[in-house]
């Protein structure tokens, strides 16, 4: 109803061969103030719900070992892989490291093992008594490899490798290569083959 | 007299110049035992060829040998493969990999029993001057016998390729 009502007054208002009170007038530019306002603050939310999906990381895969290869993050540092637009985040607290998807040479993925006790817990592993260190070398678990081969923008050769937890270096892969990266071993192929 | 003596004496002087030139040892000549200088070298990746080397293992030795190159501290430029700016460097060599040998081994069974699982991986270096002349062709030998990852022997193998350049150049 009193929707109705300010309508009304506002299309009154807003036509200017219509004699009216002062008030009718301010009504109106009070309307015509607050319509303005939804529509500039409308218009820029509309133009960006298309990028929002491009903007927002697809795949994101946290606490990754990178071995190797970092460039300016250290080795065996622990970081987040992410898919974003059209490259591929590698991300600490301090840095990130982006590899553009064209600059992607080859990605291999490959499964290992890896033991549960490393560093200087494993070190202090050693000074159990009858061999009780040889026995923790038995538990180990299984771990995705993912190997990146690109370039940076000077066409230098690089390399980095990933160890993620089993199965998360396969959906990356699949995604770097639906955006167009090269892959020379096909991920149906290397899943057989590291089987 | 005086004439024949003067004769005698630039033929010998210019035989004594002839012969220390011809003695300059090449910049990359080896068989003197000196070393060699260079400002720049570019290192290729890894032929696998016909062995069957996981691309981790390959990455791997790429990487660690960019790493332990630069920490010889002979180039003031140690150029990746591809690099645009490797064209213009007048003295560049290259060093080149091609794998021979590799036993990914098992770091479980190396610290179970410390007799077995030992990795190994032996790649050919090449290194050649921008003429093409080679400089060094050995192979080189990366090991890890007891403890440690599998992927150290890469780490081992450039460590070992950096004492050969450290002794060469």
């Amino acid at each position: 109803m009193s929707i109705q009502n300010a309508t009304a007054n506002a299309s009154a208002a807003t036509n200017p061969f219509r004699a009216g009170s002062p008030h009718i007038w301010v009504r109106g530019l009070f309307l015509l103030a607050i319509g303005t306002a939804f529509m500039l603050s409308s218009a820029p939310a509309r133009s960006q719900a298309p990028d929002t999906p491009s903007s927002a990381p697809s795949i994101v895969q946290a606490d990754v070992k990178l071995v190797i290869g970092g460039d300016t993050i250290k080795n065996n540092s622990k970081v987040t892989l992410s898919v974003v637009g059209g490259s591929l985040h590698v991300a600490t607290n301090k840095t990130t490291v982006e590899v553009t998807v064209p600059s992607i040479l080859d990605i291999f993925t490959n499964e290992d093992s890896r033991q549960d006790i490393t560093g200087a817990a494993h070190l202090a592993t050693m000074a159990i008594p009858y061999g009780g260190s040889r026995v923790l070398s038995l538990f180990s678990h299984n771990v995705d490899v993912l190997t990146l081969e690109f370039t940076d923008a000077n066409g230098g050769y690089h390399g980095a490798i990933f160890v993620l937890g089993q199965g998360q270096a396969a959906p990356i892969k699949k995604q770097l290569v639906a955006m167009g990266a090269k892959a020379s071993v096909p991920l149906e192929v290397a899943a057989q083959t590291s089987k | 007299m005086k004439q024949h003596t003067r004769a005698a004496v630039s033929v010998v002087a210019c035989i004594l110049i002839a012969g220390s030139l011809l003695a300059q040892p090449h910049p990359f000549d080896t068989s003197s035992g000196q070393r060699l200088s260079s400002s720049s070298i570019q290192i290729q990746p890894v032929d696998p060829g016909d062995v069957p080397l996981p691309a981790e293992f390959s990455v791997a030795v790429y990487e660690n040998l960019i790493t332990q190159i630069g920490k010889t501290g002979k180039f003031q430029h140690v150029y990746r493969s591809g690099d645009k700016d490797a064209a213009t460097a007048p003295d560049l060599v290259t060093l080149r990999m091609t794998a021979q040998s590799f036993n990914k081994g098992s770091q479980k069974k190396r610290e179970v029993t410390t007799v077995a699982g030992w990795s190994s991986l032996t790649l050919k270096i090449h290194i050649a001057d921008h003429t093409g002349q080679t400089l060094v062709d050995r192979d080189v030998q990366g090991k890890v016998r007891f403890f440690g990852g599998n992927l150290n022997v890469t780490y081992d193998f450039s460590k070992k390729v950096a004492a050969v350049v450290r002794d060469t150049f």
